[in-house]
């Protein structure tokens, strides 16, 4: 079993990846205790006390569902992202009505499946083909019902679907082709992560102004604020002991990084409440107690991951040290 | 510009098992892959097990809304009627299964919508509302249900008296329904048996009829009972 699929000796080896594995565990455990403390000292109602019990929970579920495979090997990881991916769309099909349209919904979740398959294989031509083609597969398949009534909001819905979750979420996965991508992985998920938990925290001690009303009432500027500054300083702290070397190393590159995870995050999180707010929903899935759906979770991540991706790619590049073409080199010429 | 209109599942917000149990489930991809998976499976099976044969195949609709109507004395009961449909159909023929029996448990409701498709049909207290559910479905959207209007498998063979609640789901819609007699599932199942016996097992498909001119009344349910439960048994074959 080579290292590509089975890793887990070095899973722990670089001093940012245990940092965040502890702050992570220790954030885990504080909520725990603060809940508890809480709910002794009788502060906390008991709906509200039920509530946070419940959003506690499922991270201390969604942490290691996420993490594990990162740490055991990069395949894992990608195939992970895939599997979430793949969960988000069938949120977004099932919201937007998309599900019923069988073949094109099959089209989209395949396109996804292929998508996955360029990470796993490290084949950055073909990732970066797979955005376009998929499109250009789903125009065409859509054609042949001979059934123009509707076309342009079928096909629209299916190609946002492959751009969002298979292009957006798949630049995640493809972030693990890189020879050092468990720190870089991790601080982008533990960013993406705190970040909406300050703009949570800032927005409820603050108050102030909404953000968004129309959009996602419970935002409000001060959170956002709150977030962009204190997810920046996190990264800054953070990235510093994950990018050690080279130009990303740079104080100005970590603070530029920084806001652009935070505010990508914010944004990725209005573009979700969008779509939810147009088809008149709350929610995306129940799949989450106390979160939601795969969707409400990884609305962060659509805008981040790629913008996360390329600036990291353009400054330093992702998966120049490691093997290209690992399952499919044998087909090629 | 026009408005893009979108319809979220119906069942858009229920947990899974909560799902399962709806009378509104839709199907998704995942159910269409298992649904075909499970029904391929099942008409293999009676072909080669039971060496089904359909008798006026020409009778089965072929779009829907329709309902089928049989005769009910095994468990094979549903899967005899479902199995000969055409595969497009697959994800919107439901056949309306005993709540108490298929829709209790997690996993029993589970295997219950994602293999067989069925619906749940509430028989002691809830049983009116539930069918209120089933017939409003049967007119907002195209959609097939296979049924067993007796409520219960017989335990002779012999038909028992079949109930209100077929007219209460059709009396005074446009939709047709079909008769069925199922014969020799009884001899290869019948109540009790765990394991299927190789007995031959033929489906007699009648025409199809309207109660489109039946009152949703007390009086328009007894009468379209009646006239089933005459059409069901009029399909028996006579034996020499």
């Amino acid at each position: 079993m080579n290292a590509r699929w089975w890793d887990i000796e070095h899973a722990v080896d670089h001093p940012a990846v245990r940092v965040m594995l502890l702050m992570v565990a220790g954030l885990l455990v504080g909520a725990g205790v603060i809940i508890g403390v809480l709910s002794v000292l009788g502060k906390l109602k008991s709906e509200m006390r039920t509530e946070l019990i419940r959003r506690t929970v499922a991270w201390g579920v969604m942490v290691p569902v996420v993490v594990g495979p990162i740490l055991i090997a990069p395949a894992w990881g990608g195939l992970m992202m895939g599997v979430v991916s793949l969960l988000c769309y069938r949120e977004f099909a099932r919201a937007t009505g998309l599900f019923r349209e069988k073949a094109l919904s099959a089209l989209v979740a395949v396109s996804i499946g292929v998508i996955t398959f360029s990470v796993v294989d490290h084949w950055y031509g073909f990732f970066m083909a797979l955005g376009p083609l998929s499109i250009v597969v789903i125009l065409a398949a859509a054609t042949l019902r001979d059934e123009p009534k509707g076309y342009i909001q079928r096909i629209g819905l299916a190609s946002l679907a492959v751009l969002l979750f298979g292009v957006c979420l798949g630049h995640a996965g493809y972030l693990c082709n890189d020879g050092t991508y468990r720190p870089m992985v991790l601080l982008l998920l533990a960013c993406v992560g705190l970040n909406d938990i300050f703009a949570f925290c800032c927005g409820k001690l603050i108050g102030g102004a909404k953000l968004a009303p129309t959009t996602s009432p419970g935002k409000t500027i001060s959170g956002a604020v709150g977030a962009i500054t204190l997810t920046t300083v996190t990264f800054v702290v953070l990235g510093s002991m994950v990018f050690t070397a080279g130009p990303l190393s740079q104080m100005h590159h970590l603070i530029v990084m920084g806001i652009m995870v935070s505010t990508a995050g914010i944004l990725g999180d209005l573009t979700i409440s969008s779509v939810k707010r147009d088809i008149g929903i709350k929610d995306m899935g129940v799949v989450i107690p106390g979160h939601g759906g795969v969707l409400d979770r990884c609305n962060s991540l659509l805008l981040t991951a790629p913008a996360f991706f390329h600036y990291v790619g353009y400054f330093q590049g992702v998966g120049l040290d490691t093997p290209t073409r690992v399952i499919s080199g044998g087909l090629g010429p | 510009m026009e408005k893009w209109s979108y319809q979220p599942a119906q069942d858009h917000g229920l947990a899974p098992v909560e799902r399962a149990r709806s009378v509104r489930r839709e199907a998704g991809l995942i159910s269409t892959i298992t649904h075909a998976a499970w029904w391929t499976g099942v008409r293999s099976y009676l072909t080669l097990w039971h060496r089904l044969r359909i008798v006026g195949r020409e009778n089965l609709p072929v779009e829907p809304p329709f309902v089928l109507v049989a005769n009910h004395a095994s468990h094979l009961d549903a899967l005899v009627l479902a199995a000969p449909m055409s595969t497009r159909l697959r994800d919107v023929v439901f056949p309306i299964a005993a709540a108490d029996v298929f829709f209790e448990n997690g996993p029993v409701s589970l295997f219950a919508s994602m293999m067989l498709n069925a619906l749940p049909m509430h028989r002691a207290n809830r049983g009116r509302h539930a069918l209120a559910d089933l017939r409003s479905r049967l007119v907002e959207e195209p959609c097939a249900y296979i049924l067993f209007p007796e409520g219960a498998r017989s335990r002779t063979g012999e038909m028992l008296k079949v109930k209100a609640g077929i007219g209460m789901m059709v009396a005074g819609l446009d939709v047709p329904v079909v008769p069925c007699w199922l014969d020799g599932c009884f001899e290869a199942m019948r109540p009790g048996c765990v394991v299927p016996r190789p007995r031959v097992i033929t489906v007699h498909v009648g025409k199809a009829e309207r109660f489109v001119d039946q009152p949703n009344t007390r009086e328009g349910w007894d009468a379209v009972a009646e006239r089933l439960e005459g059409r069901i048994k009029a399909l028996r074959p006579v034996r020499g």
